[in-house]
């Protein structure tokens, strides 16, 4: 669930981890142009702490993007952008496992030699890749749902077991195996998240951002200096030596975050050579003047992020299809987009048109007022009173303002909520303040439409404290297909039934008005190079290098 | 009267206490001034407004035309760019002073904010004013016990920063409204930010009123009208209200003037005036990350309330001279 980076992301725009598809743009002989120079401290920005530094715990955008320099899981996402960054690649494992007994086992070896920090300083073990999946289950990480399907773990979970059993860890073999209790398409990517990265045994089962003996790096950097709202301070992990292209020795000496950087302030800070690199897209209104005054410094990827605003199906009156579809087709989603700075671009799609073969575009609900006047009169609720809720920072309430002008449009007596981003999506996601109708995003956690149609649309998750599913759509025949592709193995088989889902929800359900597909775009110094958007870890700090 | 006319046996005729403040009110051009600008200002937003959308731009302040064009030197400008950018102002009926984020007209918004940032303005000020007036009364005339528990109330309340305690009080009612027994307001209803508002100020006002009731209470007219057996309830309406209606009418125009800042203070902050009714404050709010782009968003609302204010506090100022040219009556937050 990757909406906490969003809201943390503030004014600008909502930064998703894109997947693939679109590699970055811009800056011609900017960013990723000439040899690259080792060396040199990066100065970045971000505009507030991440959540934590903890690989088992973190699950902001920002958070990934320093534990991806930092440590290493038996796989890893390619480290490139666009499509070839959703690409799955060995990383500590040796090479990619195929599933065995049908699917439900999968044997990981692991190459020798490869080191944690200091002060633990020794090889990393299978038993620490055992004891950190199992450290999730102790630490109430938001990431435990990825490997509650292992066998044992939700035993292990209730506390009527010492350990996950399901895991199987020889130390002297140098390998470690799965067993799933069915099969999971997207195992393998789960293996790839930052929650099952290597901790050395013995890690505390809390929170170890603030401990600075127990931040241990796998990666090319490790986190040597950390004071909460100020700063983070990345430099050279002595004990790396780079063991496959897909884990770069990193270019940069150090990288020194400071922590509470602004929007606007890191536009300035950047003109002024005081800022290499910040978290957030530039404020909207000052991209058009960066993109004429610095062509080269200005990037623009896709990322695999929706938009859309959320119905709730249990109600009033959006428990009426007919109401739902009229929202969808009073919605013009070129305003909305406008609102959005322009940076992305429209869609109705659940699945982001960078998911390959499981993005199949429709267009069901053409701009049609009338169409949606005349529904709503069908449907029998005008006049019904609705409130639009939206979180606080820019320029959200502007998207609620509107959509409450298109429900007031349509006959509907609509007010706009506006509520503190830091209490936004608990409050929507709790069953006792279930709004009508609220502003929403979603950006993929890996590149597969599991993590969009059954995340967020499966019936049977709907819960009543941290429910994704905040239409509460609730589908019988759609679950059992969910779950049907859930079972299949990666592939254009699988896709097309994400694809049929996409179309069937959007159609014959519309618990959303989807409209956009949010970009990522970057405002860099002049002085940086090599700045690559990976989808799911965001922009990899090892690839960066700053010109002499 | 002459002189001449004393002389002859004619009696003198006495000015009255509002002649008099009236005459010393009038012979003040500042005031004169202050009074003119609040007069245009409140003529410009309440008649003025609907009269503009009628005469000139034909749409209302809640109209979005996001994906509208106008036309300006004989081209199609959009009225909202693809990269979000409002236009901004222009010799033009329609969007004279420019558009907002959401393709609404500036001036439109401007006069309508206008009528709200001045009844909430207005309208706290007279809830803060009469609780602050009660308070003080009570607590002054009765001291004793009611009167310890009056003033720790208030002590409490001026314990807060104001605008802290403002943002806590609006952000506690902004989810589920206000609910007192049988009494329902919507979170969403006026009277949240006016209660708000008019709440965190009632210090200001009823302390030094409870100071002057205190210094009147033992004079010989108040004496009097108890030994004729008045009770309290009589005394405070009939002997000590007059007594304090100069001081009360002064702090009006001053905390009317506080109140319209607080306002646009607090709806800058996302917790005053609901976003979709305009008021000054929310069109500065709204319009602050385009201040480089569409700075005539943030100026002119900014003007508006500068003005307001100015001419107010002015107004307060000359009339406590008027009423009362030996009050030391100020109203500090």
């Amino acid at each position: 669930m990757k909406t906490l980076s969003v809201i943390l992301a503030g004014a600008a725009l909502t930064l998703a981890a894109g997947c693939g598809g679109g590699s970055s743009s811009g800056g011609g002989s900017g960013a990723n142009a000439g040899t690259p120079v080792n060396g040199g401290t990066l100065l970045a920005g971000i505009p507030s702490n991440p959540d934590h530094l903890d690989p088992g715990l973190t699950y902001t955008n920002e958070g990934w993007e320093i534990v991806e320099a930092t440590n290493n899981g038996l796989l890893t996402f390619r480290k490139a952008a666009g499509g070839a960054g959703s690409v799955i690649v060995p990383d500590i494992a040796t090479g990619l496992p195929a599933p065995t007994d049908g699917g439900l086992v999968y044997t990981f070896h692991l190459r020798s030699g490869v080191k944690f920090s200091p002060p633990v300083s020794r090889q990393v073990l299978p038993s620490d890749f055992k004891y950190s999946i199992q450290r999730l289950f102790k630490i109430n990480s938001g990431g435990v749902g990825f490997y509650t399907g292992i066998v044992g773990a939700n035993a292990f979970a209730a506390g009527n077991a010492s350990q996950i059993s399901g895991i199987v860890a020889n130390d002297k073999a140098m390998t470690i195996s799965f067993h799933l209790t069915q099969p999971d398409g997207t195992f393998l990517e789960d293996m790839a998240l930052p929650f099952a990265f290597a901790m050395p045994k013995g890690t505390p089962y809390k929170d170890i951002s603030t401990i600075p003996q127990w931040r241990i790096a796998t990666g090319p950097y490790r986190v040597t200096d950390y004071v909460p709202g100020q700063k983070i301070v990345l430099a050279r992990n002595p004990n790396f030596t780079s063991w496959t292209p897909n884990t770069p020795n990193g270019h940069l000496n150090a990288i020194d975050i400071t922590v509470g950087v602004t929007p606007e302030q890191s536009v300035n800070e950047t003109a002024d050579g005081q800022l290499d690199w910040y978290f957030e897209n530039p404020p909207p209104d000052r991209l058009p003047q960066l993109q004429r005054q610095y062509p080269n410094q200005v990037f623009t990827s896709a990322t695999g992020e929706i938009e859309y605003f959320s119905m709730n199906e249990r109600l009033y009156p959006f428990n009426k299809l007919a109401v739902r579809q009229a929202v969808n087709y009073a919605t013009d989603r070129h305003a909305l987009l406008k609102l959005e700075g322009g940076q992305g671009s429209i869609t109705e799609n659940i699945i982001p048109p960078t998911f390959g073969t499981a993005y199949v575009k429709h267009d069901f609900y053409p701009y049609d007022p009338a169409k949606a006047k005349a529904l709503i009169k069908s449907a029998g609720v005008e006049g019904a009173r609705v409130a639009v809720w939206s979180l606080n920072t820019d320029p959200y309430p502007n998207l609620a303002q509107y959509m409450a002008s298109v429900l007031n449009g349509i006959g509907l007596n609509a007010t706009v909520k506006i509520v503190d981003a830091s209490v936004y999506w608990d409050l929507i996601s709790t069953e006792k303040n279930d709004p009508q109708i609220a502003y929403n995003n979603w950006s993929q956690d890996f590149p597969e439409g599991e993590d969009f149609i059954d995340v967020l649309l499966n019936g049977q998750n709907i819960v009543n404290v941290g429910n994704n599913n905040q239409s509460n759509a609730d589908v019988p025949a759609y679950d059992k297909l969910i779950d049907q592709a859930k079972r299949m193995p990666l592939g254009n088989a699988r896709n097309a039934i994400w694809a049929r889902l996409d179309a069937g929800y959007s159609k014959t359900n519309a618990p959303w008005v989807v409209f956009m597909n949010a970009a990522r775009i970057k405002y860099v110094s002049a002085r940086l190079h090599g700045l690559v958007f990976n989808p799911t870890y965001y922009d990899l700090f090892p690839s960066m290098w700053l010109s002499k | 009267m002459t002189l001449e006319a004393v002389q002859a046996g004619a009696t003198p005729t006495g000015r009255g206490g509002v002649a008099l403040a009236w005459r010393r009110f009038r012979r003040n051009p500042t005031a004169i001034g202050s009074a003119l600008v609040l007069l245009l200002v409140v003529l410009a937003c309440f008649p003025g407004a609907p009269l503009w959308v009628d005469v000139a731009c034909h749409h209302g302040p809640a109209f979005q035309n996001i994906n509208g064009y106008v036309t300006q030197n004989g081209h199609r400008v959009p009225v909202v760019a693809n990269d979000g950018t409002p236009i901004g102002p222009g010799w033009r009926a329609c969007y004279l002073l420019g558009a907002d984020a959401n393709g609404r007209d500036l001036m439109v918004r401007l006069l309508y904010g206008g009528r709200v940032s001045l009844e909430v303005g207005f309208a706290s000020a007279l809830v803060c004013v009469g609780l602050g007036l009660l308070i003080g009364m009570v607590s002054g005339y009765l001291g004793g016990f009611t009167d310890s528990i009056l003033s720790r109330l208030m002590d409490l309340i001026w314990a807060f920063p104001v605008y802290l305690l403002a943002v806590a009080l609006a952000t506690s009612l902004a989810l589920g409204g206000l609910a007192i027994g049988p009494l329902r307001v919507s979170s969403t209803s006026l009277a949240i930010p006016i209660l708000v508002i008019a709440v965190v100020y009632v210090p200001y006002v009823a302390r030094p009123i409870r100071g002057q009731v205190i210094s009147l209470r033992r004079m010989e007219f108040v004496e009097a009208a108890v030994a004729q057996g008045a009770g309290p309830v009589r005394v405070m309406i009939s002997e000590l209200t007059p007594n304090v209606a100069s001081m009360t009418l002064v702090m009006l125009t001053l905390i009317v003037a506080n109140n319209i800042l607080t306002e646009a203070a607090l709806s800058f902050l996302g917790v005053g005036v609901p976003i979709l009714t305009p008021s000054w404050g929310n069109i500065i709010q709204q319009g602050y990350n385009l201040i480089v782009t569409a700075p005539a968003l943030t100026i002119a609302p900014g003007i508006a309330i500068m003005l307001t204010v100015v001419s107010l506090n002015v107004l307060g100022d000359a009339l406590r001279d008027a009423l009362d040219p030996h009050s030391k009556v100020r109203v500090k937050v």
